[in-house]
């Protein structure tokens, strides 16, 4: 479900950032991504990238070859 | 890394530091925190939390200073219900130009680059408060 006032947040960031020279269409949506959500989306979105390559475990990174 | 993410930089950690104001050989009160809590310590200073979160236990943060000089100039984020004091990208960024580790080099066109962004940005950071206490992340 699209939470509406995370859109309009983004949406002014995303509005904000046109004004930052140097940044690509994909880092203008990413930095407003991340800039216009709260601490818990931020972190939520971080744990579901990490799950989403199978890293957030213990036993999936070791397989990944981490210690 | 933790402390970044949660102040808009977009990366990815793996394990989360907290900086304690304890003597190495009190890190055994730490321990019995981690226990307390059902999780595992996997060496004196790691654990890993019953969700597998990996915690790491900083007696220091090299580059930044003394702890209290730090602890006053924490940013308190609200997360997960509870008020955080976290480190501000200034001082994560010195710190990681002084630990210089490939890792840690890496994440700093991010941070700079965040900083640079947030200028004038209303990003839900709430200041600090002298009377709070605990530790960084």
């Amino acid at each position: 479900m699209v939470d509406l006032m995370n859109k309009k947040k983004f949406e002014a960031e995303h509005r904000r950032l046109g004004k930052f020279p140097g940044l690509s269409p994909d880092e203008r949506v990413l930095f407003a991504m991340s800039l216009s959500a709260t601490p818990d989306e931020r972190w939520d979105r971080h744990e579901r990238f990490l799950r989403s390559h199978g890293l957030f475990t213990r036993s999936a990174r070791k397989a990944f070859g981490f210690r | 890394m933790s402390a970044a993410i949660l102040q808009g930089v977009p990366a990815t950690t793996l394990d989360t530091d907290f900086w304690v104001e304890l003597p190495e050989r009190q890190f055994v009160r730490l321990t019995a925190i981690i226990l307390r809590l059902e999780g595992t310590m996997l060496a004196p200073t790691v654990a890993a939390l019953q969700d597998d979160t990996l915690v790491n236990f900083l007696p220091r943060v090299d580059g930044i200073g003394k702890f209290d000089v730090a602890f006053r100039r924490a940013k308190r984020i609200r997360w997960q219900g509870m008020i955080v004091p976290v480190l501000p990208l200034e001082l994560i960024l010195k710190s990681k130009k002084a630990v210089g580790r490939p890792k840690d080099l890496a994440h700093i066109p991010l941070i700079r680059q965040v900083l640079r962004l947030r200028k004038k940005s209303s990003s839900p950071i709430i200041r600090a408060s002298p009377a709070a206490g605990g530790g960084h992340c």
